[in-house]
């Protein structure tokens, strides 16, 4: 083409959408031409300079991009676009060596629609997981600000060893968590699940990977996005407690039942119930008391985006603050904040550059700042305890402690305040610490603060080899992150007292002073770590022949990781972790239609011996393109895709948790030694002896896939079948004879775990007039079987963990009740203690006629659960949109303990839940001592109440096995877009209210807390429960 | 090449260069010594021959010693711990002191490191080194020999330490038989005798074992082995009806073998005597130690009490007679700290003051249990009739109604009457060392007696300045009312008897319950006493002629039951205890005589943690250790001072013997750790 004959025209025109409104600024840029274009002003309109027979290119966020040739003498290009309908065959897809089309992907691979979680409304990214991503199974274990987030692993827990995490990357950058990022800034999310697509992490990518991509700037006019948003917090289930008046008589009968005098003598319950004398005589609700109904929290993005000719940007930055449920002191607010709150502070700046025509740069600097308070909670002892020793304060560490004394004090201990003044304390006997009452330790106890910060850097060059052969292009990536956070914790505590009973003569109450006051006294702690990263990838594709498409990769990348704080005197911990891999890829594929991929991954770890060092890592994955085969396409038009895959490969994981370098030993001096006559010698010996032979544990994965795109691309379904078995898990060998005469256990990689499931997917769009749904659907199912673990010889086959599942729950199967003393005699002897009727009744399962250890076998399923479902529903009609998502999860069960749960096997410490007790074995002569009904019933739901721990009743079994498994409303949505036509001429683009809740609705069959809490005592912060009123605007 | 230099990048070792490593241990002089210490580390408490009680160790008290405190049945000692009577009565269970076994193995990993690594280290000679690493042999090979002693077959390690990575399979190391671990001890002392370079130590290294500690603990193993329990349950000679032998039938290995031998092989004995004789003939020159004739009572001792002329010992000098020596001291010597370990010939293994890490495992607090209350003692230790009436009067006869209760003795009674202060027959002064107002049946015993008994009256020495009472002598009565009787507590002596052995006169704890103020005694391990008193018994057994290779090869023994070589054994200890020899007539029979040199034993070893062993490999136990323990009647005051003398049965001492305490049990989870592993008859294997 000449230069000669291409003339420059001036091109002017008008864009405008479906409904003829027009676009405010749309994209027009040259086609193949680096930085020239130009956006439409505030009516639509555009002009720009072009060449002859130069392509324009139209493209606006949500609508399909159009292309228009510029022919000769055509001055006006007037464009309406189509809103985008992204169909399942075009739909991109994030892999690990760059993006493709899914009709090409032949591996395991689950692209996130980023809108379908921007439907939820958390702080945290990972608490939207569960039930939205196939192949995720998720748990939320708290609601405490801060640290409400989820566990979760892809495709369930497939190894006892130290890591079952998944590998998370950002922008091509290693994270630590999800949870620190901005939902808002998400391009992309994807989960990488089988061998053929985690290949190319080689060892990292045993677990799954996950792949985040952060949004970039687009040249044009500066696109501006604002968010804010309130929530308004409760809890989806909080335990309740029965009041003083039934937890009085409730002791009296626990106490009776066995033989024991009574607490609480009539008159004093009725003391109790007329609250004539609170401070000997209080009936206090201390969840009520501390708790408020609900808590808000606010939640603003915002983001600016564009770019000019050369260079692109996208900024964002956002703002999170979450309040705490706890009551505080209202004259000490102005001091100090005791609640539990959380703030986070999230920045991003994504900046590209083109420094030639075939030369981008792209810098990346994101970080977060926040902020996590929360109670002093001061644990106090005894006088006598405290004689003993010189330090009168003790952190608890654990925030979660103050739901432990709200379950352990009841409502009879004491007042909140004395009368008088005094706070009080209950010293409940010797051995036992002492008391505080939760109002004390939670809001006059000081404060605690925790600080982190995250700043994360990366350089990533992209140079266009086209000059040397077309189709290879070289991606070099640099990052750098440190991370930094520190605590700083205010304790104090005011003088406590106990109350003795009246002086009879004067009527007076004695006040014991159990604790003196403490002034306010702080400490502090850090934390921190630096990560640096090098990723090479070379990158060559290429059609020939217009049917053979191949590909090739290349990539070289390296790590460190190096913890800077809290380090120890170890040298070992002062080596950063390293690892270095190579990968590579080929692909090829005929028309789309017959694919093979062949990866492989060469990995090195520092924390293995020479010679155990590197694993080699390959993995291969086939697909059929059933439907763009012509019979198909002939016989069946309606069929979009229709595809089969298969992968099969072998991944490494070097992840040995906190340990380094097991290949070494370690020798040590000690004061154990000898004296020959000649004074003491000290003695050297092991203190861990070397575990030469530990390398990789390695995956076989086996993956079976089907994709399906049907109906004019309404309907699209995705399953996929897994297998996988894991050996030379690392373990500890914990059962070496003692007569090996070693001191320290080696390590070893000796277990082995097999895990098979399925996950799937599906999505339904249909029109119906003016009204637009959505269905979608996907559901996780992972089952694991142990096929090997370290044990100790055993005669009984169902005490090994072979053949079991990896944290399968065990326990004794209990038989009911005993009926009667004759049950009792007649009924295999139990070890654990006297029993009398109404006790649990073990099964003697190895029938050696004694219950004990022995029989105890596992029991129900795993705390984790194995199936994870979701289902959702959303309408679009006119300006209304509104979403709808259930969330569920099943095969799981757990135990529940604890000193409420086991009613009174604290004494008098601990709570009663409402409602546990109601069908409880009561016998006739307590009852008829009591004046309450008996229930002499072996089936009864609890057994005959003990004052004190009852070691026959409390332990694991059975009997306090719960079933997990929910299902819940987890997230509604409904918003209101204005329209654009007044938007418009406020100078915006869109605007659109919305109104979400979270967790409106829960079943269960357990009720006593959120069953999705990982609990078997219940004493967490609750889940929470949202409603949140928000607006997002685009400028 | 870029992988090359990439791969030396996950190279972490030149971090680790600093790190200390078996090679700069082994090179250094210090380190290795530290290495060998620690080695040795592990033979103290559970794993001492001489101790006191703790959680699993109590072989010092067999049917001779009892301890009364510790037992929250008869005081108010607390918490439940294991008391004697648990421990008598087969209370004891799989956990119970299973440190002794995780130990012993624990030493023996470290002493395997040790003899293959010592050879590297240039800062040693090679005398040196070959001496230590014969240390570290003696070590690993005593620690088997206390395994075997206490739990019976065990397995025995790969030379070189167990390789610990592989499968539990091959880790399953399953025991060896008796015989074949006795004849690997023998083996490895036989080896490490040979690179130890000395008999003697200097003073700075004198709780080194020598070439003679090899020797002596070869002679134990090969005793063992051909003592009845493991050499075809034999009793004197016989199946002793009364005896069940079950044991070695049910003590089986994995594959069913069996590990004691069924069949008796006299050879073994021949063998033992033979280990013994390469003691007695080694050029060590090991000889009892005995304290010079005293003519004159100073602040801590009597003038020698001259044991009654029999003709022959009280007229010749040592060795050959006591005319010389004052035999109530050479006894008392070896044991109260007044001789020093250098100076002591009778030494043949000692683990110094190592025995114990814990002071309440000592013989600090043996000593400790045994001073009376008024001198703060605990008054907790003591001694049961059966152990008094073993001892000899002083002109060898038994003493009269000995074991009169058990089946009424040979039917004399028990002395009537008192010593008294007036002028007479029955004045104290004629019953040397008695006080004023003590039993006539302490009266003319054998000086052991009176160097180990602390009966009722007996003066207590109570030298130490620094003691607010210091200079006194007085006697100690265990009448109820009186300061060291009966008590409402776990404080008293359960038969009115105690214990003097160990006991420096200078011995005293303070009011607040300080040990500081008791010398510090070493330990007795083996003593030369005891190799005589073995070559006696095992030439007894012989009734053909065996020759047998000295140790070394220097020279071969002939050995058959002679009496000349019987006297060789037993009058050296007799001498020495200012005892009379045997008579023709008991020499000739040869099961006359074993019943003597077992009483000799019980009365020479008393309280070392021989006897508990010693009735075990003669399987005497299941009769001696179950008989009705008798003491006197402590209930009486001192007004019924003649009713206290009564001999009756101590009640609340109860015993038994089933045949599952001829060995420790092993513990459950070792048992579930090594499937090779079997247990000892009449204990669990699992939960």
């Amino acid at each position: 083409m000449s230069a000669l004959a291409q003339k420059d025209i001036e091109v002017t025109g008008h864009v405008v959408d479906g409904s003829g409104e027009p676009l405010i600024g749309a994209n027009v840029v040259v086609k193949d031409v680096k930085g020239l274009g130009v956006i439409t002003d505030i009516d639509g309109f555009y002009k720009i300079k072009v060449k002859e027979y130069q392509t324009l290119v139209f493209s606006y966020i949500g609508f399909a991009s159009k292309e228009v040739m510029v022919k000769s003498g055509s001055k006006t290009i007037n464009i309406k676009m189509e809103e985008e309908r992204v169909n399942a065959v075009d739909e991109v897809v994030v892999t690990g060596m760059g993006t493709q089309k899914k009709l090409t992907v032949t591996g395991a691979v689950t692209n996130v629609n980023m809108d379908d979680l921007k439907h939820f409304s958390s702080s945290n990214l990972s608490n939207t997981l569960a039930g939205n991503v196939p192949g995720i199974i998720a748990m939320q274990t708290s609601g405490q600000p801060g640290r409400n987030t989820s566990e979760f692993w892809i495709r369930g827990i497939s190894t006892f060893g130290a890591g079952s995490k998944a590998y998370i990357l950002v922008d091509g950058f290693e994270r630590d968590n999800i949870n620190d990022l901005n939902i808002e800034d998400i391009e992309s999310f994807s989960v990488l699940k089988d061998a053929s697509a985690t290949a190319i992490y080689g060892s990292k990518g045993a677990n799954g990977v996950i792949l985040i991509t952060t949004k970039h700037g687009k040249a044009g006019k500066i696109q501006v996005n604002g968010k804010i948003e309130s929530s308004y917090n409760t809890r989806t289930k909080t335990p309740e407690f029965v009041d003083g008046i039934t937890y009085a008589n409730l002791v009296n009968e626990a106490r009776l039942t066995r033989n024991q005098p009574r607490y609480y003598q009539p008159e004093e319950i009725e003391m109790i119930r007329t609250g004539i004398d609170p401070d000997l005589y209080p009936n206090v609700d201390w969840m009520d008391l501390l708790l408020k109904d609900g808590s808000w929290s606010y939640r603003g993005n915002v983001n600016l985006s564009g770019g000019g000719n050369t260079s692109r940007y996208y900024a964002s930055i956002s703002y999170v603050n979450d309040e705490g449920m706890y009551k505080t002191d209202k004259t000490l607010r102005d001091k100090y904040d005791t609640n539990a709150n959380y703030k986070r502070w999230n920045y991003r700046l994504n900046v590209d550059i083109d420094i030639t025509p075939t030369t981008l740069l792209k810098l990346g600097i994101s970080g977060d700042l926040s902020k996590r308070n929360s109670p002093g909670m001061l644990r106090t002892r005894t006088k006598e305890d405290i004689e003993d020793s010189q330090n009168q304060m003790d952190v608890w560490v654990n925030d979660d402690d103050i739901w432990a004394q709200l379950f352990g004090y009841n409502p009879l201990l004491s007042p909140i305040v004395y009368s008088n003044g005094y706070m009080p304390m209950i010293n409940i006997g010797r051995g036992n610490s002492a008391m505080l009452n939760p109002w004390v330790s939670a809001t006059q106890s000081g404060y605690n603060e925790n600080w982190s910060n995250n700043l994360q850097s990366n350089v990533t060059l992209e140079q266009d080899l086209k000059f040397i052969t077309p189709g290879l292009k070289f991606t070099g990536r640099f990052g750098f992150d440190t991370y930094n956070s520190n605590w700083i914790s205010h304790q104090q505590a005011p003088a406590l007292y106990s109350a003795f009973p009246r002086n009879t003569q004067t009527g007076e109450i004695t006040y014991d002073r159990v604790f003196d006051q403490s002034d306010m006294k702080q400490s502090s702690g850090s934390d921190g770590s630096r990560r640096e990263f090098i990723d090479l990838l070379l990158h060559w594709d290429r059609k020939f022949a217009k049917v053979h498409n191949v590909g090739a990769n290349l990539k070289y990348t390296q790590d460190s990781y190096i913890q800077t704080q809290n380090i120890g005197d170890d040298i070992k911990n002062s080596i950063a972790k390293k690892n270095m891999a190579l990968a590579g890829q080929v692909t090829y594929n005929y028309n789309n239609r017959y694919f093979v991929d062949y990866n492989f991954g060469y990995n090195g770890s520092e924390n293995f011996a020479d010679g155990h060092r590197f694993g080699f890592f390959p993995a291969w994955s086939l697909a059929w393109n059933i439907g763009e085969e012509k019979f198909v396409q002939n016989t069946c038009p309606w069929i979009n895709m229709l595809k089969v895959r298969f992968s099969h490969g072998k991944v490494g994981n070097d992840n040995l948790g906190n340990e380094r370098f097991p290949y070494l030993y370690t020798l040590d001096s000690t004061d154990s030694g000898w004296d020959w006559g000649n004074g003491h010698v000290n003695g050297i010996h092991y203190t861990q002896v070397a575990s030469p032979n530990v390398t990789w544990e390695v995956a076989k994965k086996n993956d079976l896939g089907l994709d399906i795109v049907i109906l004019n691309n309404r309907f699209s379904l995705t399953v996929d079948y897994f297998h996988e078995k894991r050996t030379g898990i690392y373990m500890t060998r914990n059962y070496l004879p003692w007569s090996s005469g070693l001191e320290s256990s080696p390590r070893a990689n000796v277990g082995s775990v097999k895990s098979e499931g399925f996950d799937g997917n599906f999505k339904y769009e249909e029109k119906f007039g003016e009204v637009r749904l959505t269905a979608r659907g996907n559901i996780t199912y992972s089952k694991n079987t142990i096929l090997d673990h370290d044990v100790e010889n055993n005669v009984y086959p169902y005490q090994y963990t072979r053949g079991y599942r990896v944290d399968q729950v065990r326990g004794l199967i209990a038989e009911g009740l005993f009926k009667d003393y004759d049950d009792i005699r007649n009924s295999p002897r139990q070890e654990y203690g006297e029993v009398q009727p109404g006790d649990i009744k073990y099964k003697d399962v190895n029938g050696d006629g004694v219950v004990n250890d022995g029989d105890i076998v596992a029991i129900g399923a795993t705390r984790t659960p194995n199936l994870i479902y979701g289902l959702g529903v959303s309408v679009m009609y006119k300006n209304f949109d509104i979403n709808l998502h259930f969330q569920g999860a099943g095969k799981s069960t757990f135990l529940i303990d604890g000193m409420c749960v086991y009613a009174f096997s604290n004494n008098n410490y601990g709570q009663i839940f409402k409602g546990m007790l109601d069908d409880r074995y009561v016998d006739a002569q307590t009852a008829a001592e009591l004046g309450i009904p008996a229930n002499e019933d072996p089936n009864a739901s609890y057994p005959r109440l003990t004052y004190g721990n009852n070691s026959n009743n409390n332990r694991a079994s059975t009997f306090w096995l719960r079933d997990g498994r929910y299902l819940r409303l987890k997230n509604v949505d409904l918003g209101y877009t204005l329209p654009k036509a007044w938007v418009n001429k406020a100078h915006l683009n869109q605007v659109r209210f919305f109104l979400q809740a979270t967790n409106l609705l829960t079943f269960s069959k357990f009720k006593t807390w959120d069953p999705e809490m990982a609990s078997s005592t219940g004493q967490n912060y609750p889940i929470t429960k949202a409603v949140t009123m928000g607006v997002q605007v685009n400028l | 090449m870029l992988l090359t230099s990439c791969a030396d990048q996950l190279d972490s070792d030149k971090y680790f260069e600093d790190r200390k490593t078996l090679e700069t241990v082994f090179t250094s002089r210090q380190q290795s010594e530290e290495w060998l210490a620690y080695a040795y580390s592990f033979m103290t408490n559970e794993l001492a021959d001489v101790i006191g009680k703790g959680n699993g160790h109590y072989h010092c008290f067999a049917d001779d010693m009892y301890y009364g405190d510790r037992d929250p049945q008869y005081g108010d000692d607390g918490e439940y711990r294991h008391t004697y009577n648990a421990f008598k009565l087969g209370e004891y269970d799989e956990d119970t002191g299973y440190w002794a076994w995780e130990k012993a193995y624990k030493g023996i990993f470290q002493a395997s490191v040790f003899i293959h690594n010592i050879d590297m280290n240039p800062q040693m000679t090679a005398e040196e080194r070959i001496d230590r690493k014969g240390q570290a042999r003696f070590a690993r090979a005593y620690y088997y020999w206390l395994l075997l002693r206490k739990y019976g077959p065990i397995p025995i390690m790969p030379d070189e330490g167990i390789d610990y990575t592989q499968n539990y399979e091959a880790l399953s190391i399953p025991r060896s038989t008796y015989e074949e671990c006795a004849v690997y001890i023998a083996k490895e002392m036989e080896q490490a005798a040979q690179e130890i370079q000395y008999w003697k130590r200097d003073p700075l290294n004198i709780v080194r074992p020598t070439k003679g500690s090899c020797l002596a603990a070869r002679a134990l193993a090969y005793l063992y082995a051909a003592s009845p329990l493991a050499n075809g349950q034999l009793k004197n000679g016989k199946h002793d009806p009364s005896v069940k032998d079950d044991i070695a039938k049910l003590l089986t290995n994995f594959d069913g073998t069996h590990l004691l031998s069924l069949e008796y092989d006299e050879s073994k004995w021949a063998r033992a005597a033979a280990a013994c004789r390469d003691v007695m003939e080694c050029a060590a020159g090991y000889e009892l130690y005995h304290a010079p004739y005293n003519t004159v009572a100073t602040f801590d001792r009597d003038a020698t009490i001259d044991p009654p002329a029999d003709g022959n010992f009280s007229t010749k000098n040592w060795p050959n007679g006591w005319a010389d020596i004052d035999p109530y001291l050479s006894y008392r010597q070896i044991f109260d700290g007044e001789v020093g370990m250098a100076d002591n010939p009778e030494l043949l293994f000692t683990r110094g003051y190592n025995m114990c890490t814990d002071i309440n495992n000592s013989i600090t607090s043996l000593v400790a249990h045994q001073l009376p209350s008024s001198l703060n003692g605990w008054n907790a230790h003591g001694m049961t009739q059966k152990m008094v009436d073993a001892y000899y009067m002083n002109d060898g006869t038994d003493v009269p109604g000995k074991d009169s209760e058990m089946n009424g003795g040979d039917g004399s009674e028990r002395v009537q009457g008192w010593t008294t202060a007036k002028p007479g027959e029955n004045n104290f002064r004629n019953f040397p060392p008695l006080a004023a107002n003590v039993s006539l049946q302490y009266a003319n015993r054998e000086p052991r007696f009176y160097a180990s008994v602390a009966f009722n009256g007996s003066k207590w020495w109570d030298t130490n300045p620094s003691h607010t009472t210091s200079g006194t002598y007085n006697p100690v009565y265990y009448y109820r009312g009186g300061d060291d009787g009966y008590t409402n507590s776990t404080r008293y002596l359960r038969t009115g008897i105690g214990i003097k052995k160990w006991v420096n006169p200078g011995d005293y704890r303070s009011t607040n319950g300080d040990y500081d103020h008791i010398q510090k005694k070493y330990e007795t391990a083996i003593r030369y006493a005891d190799i005589l008193l073995m070559y006696a018994e095992c030439v007894n057994e012989l009734t053909q002629s065996y020759t047998i290779d000295s140790w070394d090869g220097s020279k071969q023994y002939t050995i058959s039951r002679d009496e000349a070589e019987l006297k060789r054994g037993i009058q050296p200890v007799r001498i020495r205890a200012g005892v009379p020899d045997y008579s023709a007539a008991e020499y000739a029979d040869r099961d006359v005589l074993r019943e003597k040199i077992k009483r000799e034993r019980m009365i020479e070893l008393m309280g070392e943690g021989k006897r508990y062993y010693d009735l075990r490999r003669w399987m005497d136990a299941q009769v001696e250790e179950s008989k009705i323990i008798y003491g006197c009647n402590i209930m009486m005051t001192a007004a019924q001072k003649d009713d206290f003398q009564k001999i009756v049965p101590i009640t609340n001492l109860p015993t038994t013997f089933s045949e599952k305490m001829y060995f420790w049990p092993i513990r459950k989870e070792e048992l579930k750790r090594n499937y090779k592993l079997t247990q000892n008859p009449g204990w669990q294997y699992y939960d």
